[in-house]
């Protein structure tokens, strides 16, 4: 037990969290980078999704990759990876599976890509697997596949083939009905969900009168993107709850009352991504005031309080 | 298990504002209490500041000088965007979330006995940490510091004591800093501004360069830090005259621990092109790396 108190354990898809808050993939490397801050533990953490994985290795994009923007930032990094067969080789043996639980991000441009990655990680100690269907910054696959139900189902298939271990699919916010979607996630075989991925934007150096961002646009994260996130992952858990299909809710959560307003909306766990850049410490902070709400509202588990949103008339 | 020995090597401070001064051309010098970073910061050593509570991302800032004694690291900005516009206005006694010291460093060791550091712009604080740094630590090894900006430079130049053989007549303008410490120095700018060398850092330095035989040359290594297209005309100068080059870059940052990759910078290696972080692979590289001749 990494954190001792059992009000915030969660039980997704299988997995034993001690706690509800997952490390978002892309912006925590393959695990270890945070821990070069003192004060940062992994153990304050439920579980850590890695950097999306394509089979071979990619460069991604040509700088700059980031652009700030009012309450939130735009960044394309375009899936830089050392493959799949690195990860699992040289980087899966320096993470210590005692602290938390650790998620591979799998990606790829092809249904066969998808697939094959997550036979290797399949093979390999990685928790669990998320399925990267919503990446905005590739050309090929990624949101491409994301956006489209028929594509998200045939890519989900094809990794459920490969694997037994939990599959979560990482869900696009760019497209008109994330439910639908859901929905033919669900039939295709996927554990849970992750909600949302990035908004796809641009930001312009009026100067230069060129995007700031290499490849022209980017994806959108940081609390700019929170109400969005938040009636996305109310939407998906209509499809989820009778399936008993677990979501981690995620996109612009900065506070515990970020965290509490998702899993009212019907998440079991919350990622943590863009917060880490300005407060490389507010998971400590974020399960002290959750622990604190539970408290206050008699709760016993963090469980006890997903999807209680009642709606007005 | 073993963990990484890269754990636990950045420190999170709330850092009291000593002094903030102002000086033409919006530049700023920062002083921060900031003790557990100026204890471990090596020339090349950058922060990571929360220059506003409201904003989502950093800004990296490289070290000019610290007092581990004292537990102060000075830094030299210049307010060119948001993020820096709002920092000029925090005032002294406020504090400022700092992660620090962050990246790989410059050399910090076996010096050759000329040492040429080229910082322009902003990039002159590196430039000063490292001449601290040679000047403790390094024996018979003398430093020659050519500064350029286009803004007057955040100080009163003084008119160098410390001759210096193929410089120009009429070039004089000294840092103060490193004529205190015994370093020669001199600057540059198109600006005409008194004193100094009317061109370009690395027109200057290929004058000084050229003061000298070859045998000399060889007793030569760059570092530098700069605008980048400084930083390439240094990289061309470096390998024209066969000599070691190391530079540090900037980059737009979020994490700056190395887990978003939005930093990075492409490098030639032995097995081909890849895109290096600034953050915890830099901000120093060789030269020949970043700008293969």
């Amino acid at each position: 037990m990494a954190l001792d108190n059992k009000k915030l354990a969660v039980d997704y898809c299988g997995l034993k969290l001690d706690s509800p808050i997952v490390l978002l993939s892309g912006c925590v490397g393959f695990g270890e980078e945070y821990t070069r801050i003192k004060g940062f533990s992994n153990r304050d953490v439920g579980a850590i999704c890695l950097k999306g994985t394509t089979l071979e290795a990619r460069l991604g994009n040509e700088p700059h990759r980031l652009a700030e923007t009012y309450s939130g930032m735009l960044n394309s990094i375009g899936l830089q990876n050392p493959g799949a067969r690195v990860v699992v080789d040289d980087y899966l043996p320096m993470l210590d599976f005692d602290e938390t639980r650790f998620i591979a991000n799998v990606s790829g441009s092809t249904v066969d890509e998808y697939e094959e990655v997550t036979r290797i990680f399949d093979d390999s100690p990685i928790d669990a697997m998320e399925i990267n269907i919503s990446c905005p910054n590739v050309k090929e696959g990624g949101v491409t596949f994301g956006n489209d139900p028929e594509m998200s189902a045939r890519v989900v298939a094809a990794c459920r083939r490969a694997t037994k271990k939990p599959l979560i699919t990482k869900l696009s916010p760019n497209q008109t009905d994330i439910a639908e979607n859901a929905r033919r996630c669900i039939e295709a075989g996927t554990d849970g969900f992750a909600v949302i991925n990035t908004l796809m934007g641009m930001s312009i150096d009026i100067e230069a009168r060129r995007p700031v961002i290499g490849n022209n646009q980017g994806g959108l994260s940081g609390p700019a993107i929170k109400p969005i996130a938040l009636l996305k992952v109310h939407q998906v858990y209509q499809e989820c709850k009778a399936h008993d299909i677990p979501i981690i809710g995620q996109g612009g959560i900065c506070n515990a009352n970020d965290a509490l307003e998702f899993i009212i909306a019907g998440a079991s766990a919350v990622g943590v991504g863009t917060a880490l850049f300005y407060e490389p410490l507010i998971c400590k902070e974020i399960n002290a005031g959750i622990v604190e709400y539970l408290e206050k509202h008699d709760l016993g588990n963090i469980s006890d309080l997903v999807g209680t949103l009642e709606l007005n008339n | 298990m073993n963990h990484p020995v890269t754990r636990d090597t950045i420190n999170l401070e709330e850092a009291s504002i000593l002094s903030h001064d102002a000086f033409a051309g919006d530049q700023y010098y920062l002083r921060l209490h900031a003790p557990m970073t100026a204890e471990t910061a090596l020339a090349g050593s950058f922060v990571h500041l929360r220059c506003e509570n409201t904003l989502p991302m950093r800004r990296p800032m490289s070290i000019m000088r610290t007092s581990e004694k004292e537990g102060w690291i000075d830094i030299l900005y210049k307010a060119h965007g948001h993020g820096t516009r709002q920092l000029a206005q925090r005032k002294v006694g406020e504090k400022l979330s700092l992660m620090g010291p962050i990246g790989v460093p410059f050399k910090q060791n076996a010096y050759r006995q000329r040492p040429l550091l080229i910082g322009g712009g902003v990039g002159l604080p590196p430039m000063v940490f490292l001449s601290e740094h040679i000047r403790r630590t390094a024996k018979n090894v003398s430093p020659f510091v050519i500064m350029g900006s286009e803004v007057p430079f955040p100080f009163k130049s003084v008119p160098s004591q410390i001759m210096l053989a193929g410089i120009p007549e009429g070039t004089i303008a000294a840092m103060p800093l490193l004529e205190d410490w015994g370093i020669s120095s001199r600057l540059c700018s198109l600006q005409a501004y008194p004193g100094c060398f009317d061109g370009y850092v690395t027109d200057l330095a290929r004058i000084w360069l050229d003061g000298m035989d070859s045998q000399q040359q060889q007793d030569v290594e760059i570092f530098s830090c700069g605008p980048t297209p400084m930083l390439k005309a240094v990289a061309a100068l470096a390998a024209e005259y066969g000599l070691p080059c190391q530079i540090s870059l900037e980059e737009y940052m979020a994490c700056a621990v190395g887990g978003c990759a939005g930093c990075v910078v492409r490098v030639e290696t032995n097995n081909g092109p890849a895109m290096k972080r600034v953050c915890v692979d830099g901000p120093v590289f060789e030269a020949s790396t970043v700008f293969p001749q």
